[in-house]
């Protein structure tokens, strides 16, 4: 699949501080990409790099095939951190500053951005005067105008209500769905989770795993299972052939196999055959939460 | 182009581009209002004394002296202009908006060229002010000389260079320390305090280095008015011989400092 964006050996240090060390990856078009890593893990600072607004010590990237230069920078709408605005100046004036350093849209995409992020009753209100979800709620306006093919978001939901967060959930799945390529870092796993196709999980500086999501969190087979007797049935799998580990999940208990492995309906047969009948039988994917915890856990 | 259209958004909705209009407007007449009534009750006696003063002093604010005594007694007041180009640098920190206008699309030379149109902006109304005012006198007050009214018509591009270049060094004191107030407070006290005390104390040991100073560079630009040259004519005539090689000087230091603006901004993370 062709690349949007490719790192290669990207290192950026503060001092004696390693923000990133040797990082590359590539994300591919149309994919929605999260990027998770706890605070400090270099996400913010690796977006930077790839956006100009820091400098790298050594490596490089490529946008769209291309060295990243202003030309790349103009066909991605970006939000970095924090929403960056002219405090003085209304909602339509410092998107009007977006789209003409951006050359995306005309003054009629402005209308529609603010549209799409719910500012157009205070669209001429000043930013000094916005909330901080209406502040957050423009920089995603302002990173949509003009229709975009690539879409960078650095923690999108920051500052949002619960209906905000919802509602930008279903704004990146509808993006996507429209074929745009979304590259969003974030802490929040179950927004990951729910929304990326692929994903890039980092910690102090470091890439730990990136690839499809489910490439990434499939490297395990976990099967839940549940009967009259779990004891007999924990004591029944312990030796059984492929079983790595038993683990007890509240009511259920957890059989995990090397990935690809684990067959249902020989688990099913082998406790019918020593009189155990079960009433829960789930082929489980790892949860992206787990495999995070496990990853970043030292 | 497009950098003169992206900035004029910036700037035409910002208040304090606005207030500093007004006070320039109001500042320079204004200055130049209270040396011309010191210099009219001095001179309108019918006594000697007043005879005296006419002759020591002649005519600064008639035409073509107008061009050059405005420039001076303006020239003064560049702090106005200059809290606004410290301000404007400062806040795209503080709105984190320089790092914005990159990643939107701007290269980093671009941003700083953007700067250069704003001081360019602000010294040019600033410089257009001042024309204004010295226009306004050179009509007013009529003298002998007012045929010849172009004649010391050089002083405005030398207003626009002095303004520019010491516009450029307050640019330059909001770009290195990111904060309004404290880049502030060290022009003011630099340019009212610590300079004039280093000029004079060379000066008074006759040490030449003090004309190489950064503000006093462009400061040579525009001498005192003609008058000047009654109380001190040597070093008067040298102030205005100095003047030509003072452009030269300016151009090389103001060139000097974008220079490193850019050198600085390609290498600094944002």
């Amino acid at each position: 699949m062709e690349s949007i964006l490719e790192l290669s050996s990207i290192t950026k240090s503060y001092g004696k501080i390693k923000a990133l060390q040797n990082v590359s990856y590539q994300v591919p078009r149309g994919s929605v990409f999260g990027i998770l890593g706890p605070n400090g893990s270099g996400k913010t600072t690796m977006l930077g790099i790839v956006l100009n607004a820091l400098q790298s010590d050594s490596g490089n990237f490529t946008w769209f095939g291309q060295p990243g230069s202003p030309a790349t920078r103009q066909r991605i709408g970006s939000l970095l951190e924090t929403p960056n605005f002219y405090h003085y100046l209304s909602a339509v004036d410092n998107l009007k500053i977006t789209q003409a350093i951006s050359h995306r849209g005309n003054e009629a995409d402005i209308h529609k951005a603010l549209e799409t992020v719910k500012l157009t009753e205070r669209k001429h209100s000043k930013f000094s005067t916005y909330s901080l979800g209406m502040k957050q709620r423009l920089a995603i306006g302002a990173a949509l105008l003009g229709n975009p093919e690539v879409i960078v978001f650095d923690e999108p939901t920051n500052g949002l209500d619960p209906v905000g967060i919802l509602e930008i959930r279903e704004l990146i799945k509808e993006l996507a769905s429209q074929g745009k390529t979304i590259i969003m870092a974030s802490h929040l796993l179950d927004e990951v989770e729910k929304v990326c196709t692929h994903v890039a999980i980092m910690k102090r500086g470091t890439l730990l795993t990136a690839g499809a999501v489910d490439e990434v969190l499939a490297n395990e087979d976990i099967v839940e299972i549940n009967g009259n007797n779990n004891e007999g049935l924990k004591r029944l799998f312990t030796n059984y052939t492929g079983v790595t580990q038993v683990k007890q999940h509240g009511d259920h208990l957890q059989l995990f196999f090397t990935f690809g492995t684990a067959n249902l309906e020989a688990i099913n047969q082998h406790c019918f055959n020593n009189g155990i009948v079960l009433n829960h039988l789930l082929l489980k994917k790892k949860s992206l939460e787990t495999k995070f915890f496990e990853l970043t856990n030292d | 182009m497009s950098l003169i259209k992206i900035e004029w958004l910036k700037i035409k909705k910002y208040p304090a581009f606005w207030w500093m209009l007004g006070i320039v407007a109001l500042t320079y007449p204004g200055v130049n209002l209270l040396f011309y009534n010191v210099y009219q009750q001095l001179t309108t006696k019918k006594d000697f004394t007043s005879t005296i003063a006419k002759q020591l002093f002649g005519n600064p604010f008639a035409f073509p002296e107008t061009w050059h005594s405005v420039a001076f007694f303006s020239s003064c007041f560049v702090i106005v202009p200059a809290i606004l180009v410290i301000m404007m640098i400062t806040n795209e920190y503080q709105y984190k908006t320089h790092r914005q206008n990159v990643i939107d699309g701007w290269s980093r030379n671009q941003f700083i060229t953007s700067k250069i149109l704003d001081v360019a902006i602000i010294a040019i109304v600033a410089s257009i002010m001042y024309a204004a005012t010295a226009t306004g006198y050179g009509l007013t007050v009529k003298d002998d000389n007012t045929a010849k009214w172009s004649e010391e018509i050089k002083y405005i591009p030398l207003f626009v260079l002095q303004t520019f270049a010491q516009l450029t060094i307050a640019f330059l004191l909001g770009f290195l320390i990111k904060k309004a107030f404290i880049a502030l407070g060290i022009f003011v006290f630099y340019f009212a305090i610590v300079e004039n005390i280093i000029v004079g104390f060379l000066g008074f040991k006759k040490i030449a280095a003090a004309r190489f100073l950064p503000l006093e560079v462009s400061d040579k630009l525009i001498p005192g008015p003609k008058f000047f040259g009654r109380f001190n004519e040597e070093g008067y005539k040298l102030s205005l011989s100095q003047i030509n090689e003072h452009i030269v000087y300016t151009i090389v230091l103001t060139v000097a400092i974008w220079a490193l603006c850019y050198y600085i901004y390609k290498k600094r993370d944002l």
